[in-house]
């Protein structure tokens, strides 16, 4: 899917899947590219039903009705796959994150606004949220690999938090590495329980926990408690 | 508890020792757990296969499946054995520290972040690899963090806005904590695990003392061998 033309009203998902059967309209540059939507479509589906490690191109091929020879025009292997898949989420929330943190006036409403983003979506995309956040983990070295710079690329947007105020630029190193840690371990354990999220409490929670070390505990609690009543 | 490698051996007391059934099944079980554990830190818990395992601890398929009925036992069983006796040295550094609770913490954490650096391939099958390994491994990494969170929240006494803090407030702090090895587990750094130590204990005061106080006690907070597990 791509990520200019996404609807942020639709479920990525929904426009990731199939073509309806039958004769159409498209050129063959089109299909092309619905098939390989579709054969990420399926990725996703099939690897939350059946974990990363049971997964075979031909599970991907069937739930996406495209052939092998399709899937491997488009892939290498079902890593391959699965990786195009993760970019895609991983760009989107980038995106969608960074578009609701440029409204906000200033830095501790940026990180907050930023959050509630990012909660909503996984609410909204419990298979994507696993996707991201569980099944990434059991994809090998490489996607865990991506994972990990995927987060990191978020410490520079925390370490602006640092010309908070003087007391913040003195922060250990490795603060915004565990900050983005923790967040990322908490998620991961909340959406792998497949409940629905608390999106007002996660809120308010992360918040806190994000901003108390640049901002100061008092500040962090009482921006916080803005961020649980937040639309 | 089960029967943990080299504990509780069956000696009839006043006799000589004799080698019994048991004594031979808890050596398999050990042998097992172990290269279980090396197999899933090296290839991960899913291309980890039996016969692997059987090759690498040198024990039968029918002694295996005597033992574990199924491969995610193995891993459950290595799960529970590194994880109480973790805690059991976190514990019992906890206590044996004199200072008060921000001093008890540090010592806590240096016995957990020793017992990784002692062995980094048990670490990364228990905090990398677990997360992969389907819902009862899941379960207990969630079961750890809720006891490890339990230590900290001592500090809620030490803290004026204690009363506010989210319910759920330690286990996002040892999330953070756990993200610090995770990240060298994952990319074979292990020898940074030393120098993340005392920035671990100043992320975690932070949230409960003041910030110069915090940095102090992370300050004072040494890596040296004798902290080490042997």
């Amino acid at each position: 899917v791509s990520v200019e033309e996404h609807d942020p009203d639709r479920p990525i998902a929904d426009e990731l899947g199939p073509l309806p059967a039958g004769r159409h309209g498209f050129t063959p540059e089109e299909v092309a590219h619905n098939q390989r939507e579709r054969l990420l479509a399926a990725v996703v589906e099939v690897v939350d039903e059946h974990g990363y490690s049971a997964v075979t191109v031909t599970r991907i091929t069937e739930a996406a009705s495209v052939s092998r020879r399709v899937f491997y025009e488009n892939f290498d292997d079902k890593q391959a796959c699965f990786v195009a898949a993760f970019e895609i989420v991983v760009e989107h929330l980038r995106e969608i994150i960074l578009a609701a943190a440029r409204l906000e006036p200033d830095w501790p409403h940026r990180i907050i606004a930023g959050l509630r983003v990012l909660l909503d979506f996984l609410d909204a995309e419990p298979l994507l949220a696993r996707l991201l956040l569980v099944d990434s983990l059991a994809a090998g070295a490489e996607v865990a690999a991506r994972f990990r710079a995927a987060l990191i690329s978020f410490v520079p947007y925390l370490r602006t938090g640092r010309e908070e105020r003087p007391k913040a630029a003195q922060l250990p190193a490795s603060t915004e590495d565990s900050l983005l840690g923790a967040v990322a371990s908490l998620l991961g354990r909340a959406v792998a329980g497949r409940a629905p999220l608390d999106v007002p409490r996660l809120t308010n929670e992360l918040a806190e926990f994000i901003l108390t070390p640049y901002v100061g505990a008092k500040r962090a609690a009482a921006l916080a408690e803005q961020a649980r009543t937040l639309p | 508890m089960r029967a943990l490698p080299g504990a509780e051996k069956r000696t009839p007391s006043g006799g000589r020792p004799t080698v019994t059934a048991g004594d031979a099944d808890d050596e398999r079980r050990s042998r097992i757990m172990r290269a279980t554990a090396e197999l899933i830190a090296k290839r991960g818990y899913q291309r980890t296969r039996v016969e692997l395992i059987i090759e690498r601890a040198h024990v039968g398929y029918t002694s295996l499946y005597r033992l574990f009925p199924e491969k995610v036992d193995i891993f459950i069983a290595l799960f529970d054995d590194a994880s109480d006796r973790t805690f059991e040295l976190i514990e019992a550094s906890y206590e044996r520290e004199p200072g008060g609770w921000p001093e008890k913490v540090a010592a806590a954490v240096r016995s957990f972040f020793g017992a990784v650096y002692a062995d980094p391939l048990l670490a990364k099958a228990c905090l990398v690899e677990s997360l992969t390994a389907g819902p009862a491994l899941a379960a207990r990494y969630e079961a750890t963090v809720l006891r490890a969170a339990e230590f900290l929240r001592g500090g809620r006494a030490l803290a004026s806005r204690s009363a506010e803090f989210p319910e759920t407030y330690e286990e996002v702090i040892v999330g953070g904590v756990l993200w610090m090895p995770y990240q060298c587990l994952l990319v074979g750094e292990v020898e940074r695990i030393p120098d993340l130590y005392s920035e671990a204990v100043e992320f975690i005061l932070r949230h409960y003392l003041s910030e110069g106080r915090a940095a102090e006690i992370a300050g004072a907070a040494e890596w040296s061998p004798r902290n080490l597990p042997s």
